[in-house]
């Protein structure tokens, strides 16, 4: 009878170890894919950058950098004021609007909000494109300066501080804020007890937009502004030196990294995605509502209506626009097949990723935080350099010389986001539900599968069209590693800019946005009619 | 027992009056027309099944709610009337303690007590004193400098008790206090609660589920069905 107690007390502990180590053989290979296609090419050209000419290991690709003469100066400078201007300019304009979503009452709510996000998911090279045509020939020298691309980014960034604050004030507890009402009068209140609630939040969003803005390649290219990623660009693609176009990416990489220490610190284990909860006690009033509908309104004819017209308008002078269309029909076809290929696979892979990353139970959880913020936020052109640098030897030709690096630039670029946003989902979803089917026998893949993903599945699809949208407007990694011959549209409108006529390249400029709408506003739609059934 | 309309009159002058007063939520009627007076100095403990109105009640007497009609009177002036707030909750000088304590998760246990007479106009040469005597009364002394994420649940309910009375609150709204806690705990709590009552001689209306619980900490219990007073129950008739 012992023995039999014991064999089957064996079998048990011998089934809990084979879940975890299938479970453990998950997580590793996406762990592994992971380091594969995002952190080895960024740890490439880092390994790459301290060795010289002659292969001997030392700093001589820095010494230009850390001469720190009046171009790296100018460089640094125009990279800081970058930045700055556009993360202060996008909170400037994003909190307001956030407040406004969150606590005001108006008509048409849901209509407001698409037309504000619309910015964010325009590629910014495209409103750098019709501010060009807008005002390019009309004061040349505020469109083509640090303080022109400032506030294209600005316009461009200022959806992440708005839906950081709309989030951040709908999951701030209304109770709170009711048991500061009979103490305070609202506006204390809200000064006091809801917005350092929100605050955290608040300045995660503007490092973020800080980050993107130093990683910016596609405005500062058009609009002739020299910053870190320009030059990365150039050192690699006039001079194909390797060692100067990383050395470059240092500093942004530093900045960018201290800045994603902060994001993470600053978090914890909050995320953006909102928690409704009751908080009807500090609603804005009906006058408050309409001034910042106003000024929602400019901001709409700015970012959307104003870019919109210029374009279309540039547009209507094509003669023979299905000739345009026909002429790029190669490169709109292959964004929409890589782009579709390329967010299937990275949330493939995310997926494990962020359930890792949400169900991981050290103190360590920020530092993956870190580390995807990190790779996420080294510049297009950096990863592009070192996409190069690690695919382009022999026994990759296969992969190297096909569209398939398009596809890896994707993975490289994209992964950690998807991982941010589904880790962040799954913690929403309480542990105590994959309990449950433990308790009832169910194995770890079936858990994941029955279990997970059926709660996962909006978070997964929305994840999906976010990252197909990121991918359609690609520009600095592809522009670097697409194989001659192969292009997509983002590459062909930045590269026929210089010689096409306006009409044409606005007319593709166009095509480019309608392509990332439609899948914005079937992501809209599909979500209200979700909330509707539930 | 006492039938409803007998032992709803406490006095010619009670503390709280509550008038008539009718509460629905998208069509569903929470509270229909309900009448009650509370006397200075009394503990009304309202019990009831889930849904049947207790805490929307509570809310209303805060200014948390609009009553859609009826008239609530607080010290003889009516607060509410006619489908409005006519005096907003921070000026009625109420305490409340949530069921979930609300505790401002972002400022330490002085932060919280010290927003509280800061908003009410305390003199700041008071503040420092009037903390000390506060959680001295509710036994936290020494833990001024914590934030309420690092305390237990009893010493948070304490914390929340604390800055519900801290800032001279004429009467003491508590929904289901001591839900959260464990049995030893919500006995220890229970005590200290009627403890400092007696010793504050504050007005109080509290909402339980627990009718061992009510009859331990009330003069009267309000037993609602149905957004409706069923029964009042007196269990301490020296207080009248």
């Amino acid at each position: 009878m012992e023995s039999v107690l014991k064999n089957s007390e064996l079998r048990r502990s011998a089934i809990i170890r084979w879940r975890l180590t299938f479970r453990g053989v998950i997580f590793l290979a996406a762990a592994v894919v992971f380091f594969c296609f995002s952190v080895l090419p960024v740890g490439y050209m880092l390994a790459l950058s301290l060795i010289d000419e002659r292969g001997d290991f030392g700093l001589e690709n820095y010494r230009t950098l850390l001469a720190f003469d009046s171009r790296q100066r100018g460089l640094l400078l125009n990279s800081a004021a970058l930045g700055f201007g556009a993360a202060s300019l996008s909170t400037v304009i994003g909190v307001p609007l956030g407040l406004l979503l969150a606590r005001g009452e108006f008509a048409f709510k849901r209509f407001w909000r698409f037309g504000l996000v619309v910015p964010l998911v325009i590629p910014p090279y495209i409103f750098a494109l019709s501010w060009i045509l807008l005002l390019g020939g009309l004061v040349p020298g505020f469109v083509y300066s640090v303080f022109g691309t400032v506030a294209i980014l600005g316009l461009c960034f200022y959806p992440l501080p708005m839906l950081a604050t709309e989030a951040a004030l709908r999951s701030v507890d209304g109770r709170m804020e009711e048991a500061a009402l009979l103490a305070a009068p609202p506006f204390r209140v809200f000064w006091r007890i809801t917005l350092p609630l929100v605050a955290p939040v608040v300045s995660a969003a503007f490092l973020i937009v800080f980050v993107l803005s130093v990683a910016e390649f596609g405005v500062p290219g058009l609009l002739r502004v020299r910053v870190y990623t320009t030059e990365v660009f150039t050192a690699f693609a006039a001079l194909y030196d390797f060692g100067a176009a990383t050395a470059l990416a240092v500093p942004a990489s530093l900045v960018t990294l201290a800045a994603a220490v902060f994001v993470a610190k600053i978090i914890g284990e909050k995320t953006l995605v909102g928690r409704r909860q009751s908080s009807s006690a500090l609603n804005m009033t009906s006058g408050g509502s309409r001034l910042v509908l106003l000024a929602a309104g400019m901001i709409f004819v700015a970012t959307c209506l104003l870019p919109a017209v210029v374009l279309l308008s540039e547009a209507f002078r094509i003669r023979n626009l299905s000739s345009v269309v026909l002429e790029s029909g190669a490169a709109i076809a292959n964004s929409l097949l890589l782009s579709a290929i390329g967010a299937t696979l990275v949330i493939a892979v995310s997926v494990i990723l962020g359930y890792a990353r949400g169900r991981a139970g050290t103190n360590w959880n920020w530092l993956a935080d870190v580390v995807f913020v990190v790779i996420f936020a080294v510049p297009s052109t950096v990863v592009g350099v070192g996409i190069i640098g690690l695919w382009n030897r022999g026994g990759l030709e296969m992969v190297y010389t096909s569209q398939a690096i398009i596809v890896v630039g994707y993975l490289a670029r994209f992964t950690p986001v998807a991982a941010l946003i589904l880790g962040g989902i799954v913690r929403q979803i309480p542990y105590s539900i994959e309990e449950a089917a433990a308790i009832s026998g169910a194995s770890w893949p079936r858990i994941f599968g029955r279990i997970v993903l059926p709660n996962v599945r909006n978070g997964i699809v929305g994840t999906w069209l976010i990252i197909f949208i990121f991918a359609f407007g690609e520009l600095g990694t592809t522009l670097l590693v697409a194989p001659p011959g192969e292009t997509t549209l983002p590459v062909r409108i930045y590269t026929i800019i210089a010689n096409t006529p306006p009409s044409e390249v606005a007319a593709l400029a166009l095509l480019q946005i309608s392509f990332v709408l439609l899948p914005l506003a079937f992501l809209i739609l599909w979500r209200s009619r979700e909330k509707r059934t539930a | 027992m006492a039938k409803p309309g007998e032992e709803n009159r406490v006095s010619e002058s009670p503390f709280l009056r509550i008038v008539g007063v009718s509460k629905s939520f998208g069509g569903r009627a929470i509270l229909k027309n309900l009448s009650l007076e509370v006397a200075q100095g009394e503990s009304v403990v309202l019990v009831g099944p889930s849904g049947c109105g207790k805490t929307t009640l509570l809310r209303m007497i805060a200014g948390l709610e609009t009553p859609d009609a009826g008239e609530i009177y607080l010290d003889g002036e009516c607060v509410a009337a006619g489908g409005q707030n006519l005096v907003p909750p921070f000026v009625r000088r109420i305490g409340f303690v949530f069921q979930d304590l609300a505790l401002w998760t972002h400022l330490t246990v002085e932060g919280n007590l010290r927003f509280v007479l800061s908003s009410r106009k305390v003199p700041k040469t008071e503040h420092a004193k009037r903390i000390e005597e506060m959680l001295s009364l509710v036994r936290m002394k020494g833990f001024a400098e914590k934030y309420p994420g690092k305390l237990s649940g009893g010493e948070q309910q304490r914390v929340a008790l604390a800055r519900a009375l801290i800032g001279g609150s004429r009467l003491l709204l508590l929904d289901e206090p001591l839900s959260s806690l464990d049995a030893d705990l919500r006995g220890e709590l229970r005590d200290e609660l009627i403890r400092i009552q007696k010793r504050l001689r504050i007005t109080t209306v509290s909402v339980t589920h627990d009718e061992a619980e009510a009859r331990v900490l009330a003069d009267r219990i309000v037993k609602l069905k149905d957004g409706e007073i069923e029964s009042i129950t007196i269990v301490k008739p020296e207080i009248r």
